[in-house]
């Protein structure tokens, strides 16, 4: 047999098996196609997804802050919904026929065999009705879902963020397609930085259903299914009671309060006024509401913790005051003649008293203005944006919250820029001196500074989370930066001396003194051209082994001394000393003196 | 006679070679976009890469593949004896190594190696080529096989030993084996299947090969030796089958009738023929597949593939596919016919009856005439170290084309 018999040999085999194998898949496809596509529909297999609940957030002392409650949610599945029902199923989701045959069309990320959320957080009666009609309104059904809910009477706003629906535009934008129609994704606050966390991991269980969509049973006897991964479990550093009490002491105000445990950066409160309802964006979010609240002229969706830029006044003098000891400006003993005004060129800079020749303790607990001018124009501004930028201004303090300001911290690239090179008069430094003119600061950024102060140099980067508890109750504590402020110990003690005394010596905060607990602070007054000024405070206590810093800011409330130093001493007090103590030693509210 | 670099390739290897490639990454397209896994975009890679290794393959001159096929073969060997040592167990078989995120798999690999060693072997002796008729080199050249089939029935994978078996006789034949040898060697075979059927078919089986041994008109005790060497197999095929292992029983007895067994090694073939049959003429259309999306077969992107071409591509589609195949073996034996070099030639059969025996098998149990044996689908199946080693072959073919007239 030569070679190209063999070949033939070959070529024929491989003939008949193609043939065989066209006449098997003519008998499979074409012949009894019918019959197999019958039991292709009989087996078709329904797709359910479990979205796992939330993880919940609690306190530092393990009490619940953010929670979860059961809510309906319908689903219609497009393949088996009959378009006939639809302007009966409108009806009784309340929604138009038009905007529901609109979103069947848009359904995203899930193939139209499954069934897709349209209506979160529905009535009881609306559950009942679909289930009551089962038969003939098929592809619509219900799951039960789980959706936020808050037991506390404070809101927390800005803190928590608010986990909503996610939107057409964002599922399109997605990384992977993890998300589809209907789900809710964390969108502010922390909802939003720790959503990977908090959302768990979807599961998937698979039912057999009939032609008409009737469920027959579990595929393969469940064997199949992927159960979801509950969320993990945000535990926060806030104190429960704390933020209650600063929220009540803050209603009805515009401002910010922040408190910090200067040891971590872990923050104890945080409120935000005027702030907004969370439970208004739990369940189905009525758009209105949306808009009235984006239109509010007070700003409730303005986070004032973090995205504030107001100058410091007074509260910035400590930096001033570092600034001046590290570059050798001063020392901690020398002495700057404080007359009552200061003139520089043809300006004249007023100061509230004379104080003399003082040293920089003195010229903290007196918040002598003349002191501060003089130094603003001596460290110059090179001095003046580093040590800015040192002590943790001019740059996010990376707090876990999104779109925090990096507030504005002059140098001389921007004065350049803003002035051209070298146009700009030296005499701004005066006015920034004493913490007024382009200079804004956010009231995180003052918590994280003065804390910073209080540990004598120690830095923490602010944050809500210091533990995350995993579905398996393993918790994985959670890591922030800190850093030392590369300065001599008796820099601090010296500032931290004229803060003892705006307190506990002949300050400006002399009102809020306490006879157990040893408050330290500075007031402060941003200037407003547009209206009245604005009221800042910053502290720590106890004076020897901090546990607490606050800063507290009240929006067009006039002197440091007369808002903020008060309802910052009412909270350090409240915090060390408990409910009672706070009340049987009361801080009044007084008529505060300037700074 | 200086060419113009690109003349010499074979076109018809490489535009066949695209176009499965491509379906193939349709169908994986559509069996995985839901499931969020990277398999597309990974076997899109490799299959790019894929390409470039093929033409690159197909510019090696022959004498230089030769010379390096025993060192090959060598190298296979021992990665088969690593992987049993230090391999990773992946379904029941440890056939894997792990790198990184990839698999790699040495036996398809040495799939390519064995080929090349036969070739090589059957090419090279001191008087032109070795005559294959020769008891001795009958042996050794099944020897190259058996090697490395003892190494992967370790693992244990089963499919993959089938192959290296399914290219001893088409190599053989190719090389001058005689029909009566070749018959002789067929013989049980066809026995054993009529005899697992029942007795009618085992009758009739042995009335045939009887038949056909007479035709060939050779020494008469040497027929009658045979015959009966048949019988007592065709007898002892019902003992052999009670020695398997029940799942191996389970799934021959699921080829004759998969309905004894609807959720376990029959629940693919249904649902295989289902999806199939469900396709129609012309198919559910792409990404429109029930039985597909809704991952009723598992892992449909490896071993049931072909099931997506017939459900959404229908029956055009799926005999679109086979002729592909059906061209690319003809292509390819049509190489080994015009190549003066015996070495590229007889590599060509190798390659050309693993790709069939690939598509007997595969094609055939997804559309309910062989036993689940889980072994890919050519240049379709998902899974990077058989993608790259079918593009190899596919290379070494396409080299034969290129030099059909150097010796």
């Amino acid at each position: 047999m030569d070679i190209e018999k063999r070949k033939y040999v070959i070529y024929v085999f491989c003939t008949v098996i193609f043939f065989v194998f066209v006449i098997r898949l003519a008998y499979l496809q074409l012949f009894t196609s019918e019959e197999l596509s019958r039991e292709s529909d009989k087996n078709s297999v329904k797709t359910i997804t479990l979205t796992p609940p939330r993880g919940l957030m609690y306190d530092r002392n393990g009490k619940v802050l953010v929670d979860n409650k059961p809510s309906y949610t319908v689903t219609i599945t497009p393949s088996q919904f009959d378009k006939n029902n639809l302007n009966e199923i409108a009806g009784v989701l309340e929604l138009k026929p038009e905007e529901l045959s609109e979103n069947l069309k848009n359904i995203k990320g899930t193939n139209r065999f499954n069934p897709a959320k349209i209506k979160r957080d529905v009535e009881f009666k609306v559950v009942s009705y679909i289930a009551e009609n089962k038969d003939r309104l098929s592809g619509v059904d219900y799951q039960i879902e789980a959706i936020r809910y808050y037991p506390n009477n404070f809101r927390g706003s800005h803190s928590f963020g608010y986990a909503s629906e996610i939107s057409q535009k964002n599922l399109e934008k997605q990384i992977g397609n993890y998300y589809t129609q209907g789900d809710v994704v964390g969108s502010s606050g922390l909802e939003a930085t720790y959503e990977n966390d908090l959302r768990g991991v979807k599961g998937y269980k698979f039912i057999t259903v009939d032609v008409k969509g009737r469920e027959i049973g579990g595929l393969n006897e469940g064997k199949n299914d992927i159960p979801p991964v509950n969320g993990s479990d945000l535990i926060l550093g806030m104190d429960k009671e704390l933020q209650e009490y600063a929220e009540k002491l803050m209603e009805n105000k515009r401002g910010a309060v922040i408190a910090v445990d200067p040891k971590n950066g872990e923050i104890l409160c945080f409120v935000s006024k005027p702030d907004y309802d969370l439970s208004l964006f739990a369940g189905k979010t009525d758009p209105k509401v949306f808009y009235n609240l984006l239109n509010d002229e007070e700003k409730p969706l303005f986070n004032r913790v973090t995205q504030t830029k107001y100058p410091p006044g007074s509260t910035w003098k400590m930096m001033m005051s570092l600034a001046a000891l590290d570059a050798g400006v001063i020392t901690t003993t020398s002495t700057i003649a404080c007359p009552g005004s200061f003139t520089y060129g043809n300006r004249t800079f007023e100061d509230h008293g004379a104080y003399g020749a003082i040293n920089v303790v003195r010229a903290l607990e007196v918040s002598a203005n003349v002191f501060y001018y003089k130094l603003g124009l001596q460290i110059g501004i090179d001095n003046y944006h580093k040590y800015g930028k040192l002590l943790g201004f001019g740059t996010k303090t990376g707090i876990d919250i999104p779109n925090e300001t990096s507030g504005l911290l002059p140098s001389r690239e921007y004065l350049d820029k803003r002035y051209g090179v070298n146009k700009w008069p030296q005499g701004l430094l005066v006015s920034l001196g004493i913490g007024q003119g382009e200079l804004g600061v956010s009231p995180v950024q003052m918590a994280a500074y003065t804390a910073a102060i209080a540990m004598n140099g120690l830095y923490c980067q602010p944050h809500f989370v210091s533990k995350i508890r995993r579905n398996d109750n393993t918790e994985e504590s959670k890591s922030f930066e800190q850093r030392r402020i590369d300065m001599p110990l008796k820099y601090f003690e010296a500032v931290k001396k004229g803060m003892f005394l705006v307190v506990n010596g002949t300050g400006t905060a002399k009102g809020i003194v306490n006879k157990d607990f040893i408050l330290s602070g500075k007031t402060g007054t941003a200037q407003n051209s547009s209206g009245k000024n604005h009221s800042w405070f910053v502290g720590f206590a106890p004076f020897d082994d901090p546990q607490i810093a606050i800063c507290v800011l009240g929006e067009n409330e006039g002197w440091g001394a007369s808002f903020a130093a008060p309802l910052a001493g009412k909270l350090m007090v409240r915090y060390l000393g408990g409910e009672q103590y706070e009340l049987d030693n009361e801080i009044k509210m007084v008529n505060g003196q300037p700074d | 006679m200086k060419k113009n670099f690109f003349e010499g390739i074979d076109l018809t290897v490489l535009f066949i070679t695209t176009g499965i490639l491509t379906a193939g990454l349709l169908a994986i397209f559509s069996a995985t976009y839901t499931s969020g896994t990277d398999y597309f975009s990974r076997q899109l890679t490799f299959a790019l890469f894929g390409i470039l290794l093929m033409l690159v393959v197909s510019y090696i001159p022959p004498r230089i593949i030769a010379k390096g096929s025993y060192a090959f073969y060598g190298l296979s060997l021992i990665l088969l004896v690593l992987v049993l040592l230090f391999g990773k167990k992946i379904s029941g078989s440890k056939s894997w190594f792990s790198f990184g995120g990839f698999g790699i798999q040495p036996s398809e690999f040495a799939k390519i190696a064995t080929v090349l060693a036969i070739a090589n072997f059957l090419s090279t002796s001191d008087e032109g080529f070795k005559n294959i008729n020769k008891p001795v080199n009958f042996i050794k050249t099944c020897l190259f096989v058996f090697v490395p089939v003892i190494l992967i029935m370790r693992q244990p994978d089963m499919g993959t030993s089938l192959v290296f078996l399914s290219m001893i006789l088409p190599i053989m034949f190719w090389a001058g084996l005689s029909p009566y040898a070749l018959f002789i060697i067929i013989s049980p075979a066809i026995i054993a299947v009529g005899a697992f059927l029942g007795m009618n078919y085992f009758i009739t089986a042995l009335v045939i090969v009887a038949v056909v041994l007479l035709l060939f008109k050779k020494n008469i005790f040497i027929t009658a030796g045979i015959l009966v060497i048949n019988f007592v197999i065709g007898f002892s095929v019902d003992t052999l089958y009670k020695k398997l292992q029940p799942y191996q029983q389970a799934r021959i007895k699921a080829v004759f009738d998969p309905s004894t067994d609807p959720l376990g090694s029959g629940y693919n073939v249904i649902q295989s023929k289902v999806a199939i049959g469900s396709g129609g003429l012309f198919g559910k259309g792409f990404l429109q597949g029930t039985q597909t999306q809704l991952k009723f077969i598992p892992e449909q992107w490896t071993d049931f593939i072909y099931c997506m071409i017939g459900e959404e591509f229908g029956f055009a589609g799926s005999v679109i596919i086979l002729l592909l195949y059906m061209l690319i073996i003809f292509q390819l034996v049509n190489n080994a016919y015009l190549s003066k070099n015996r070495f590229l030639s007889i590599a060509c059969i190798g390659f050309s009856s693993i790709i069939l025996f690939h598509l007997v098998i595969n094609v055939g149990m997804t559309i309910g005439v062989m036993p689940v044996i889980g072994i890919p689908l050519p240049l379709m199946s998902y899974g990077i170290s058989s993608l790259l080693s079918f593009l190899v072959m596919t290379g070494i073919g396409m080299s034969a084309y290129r030099y059909r007239n150097q010796y």
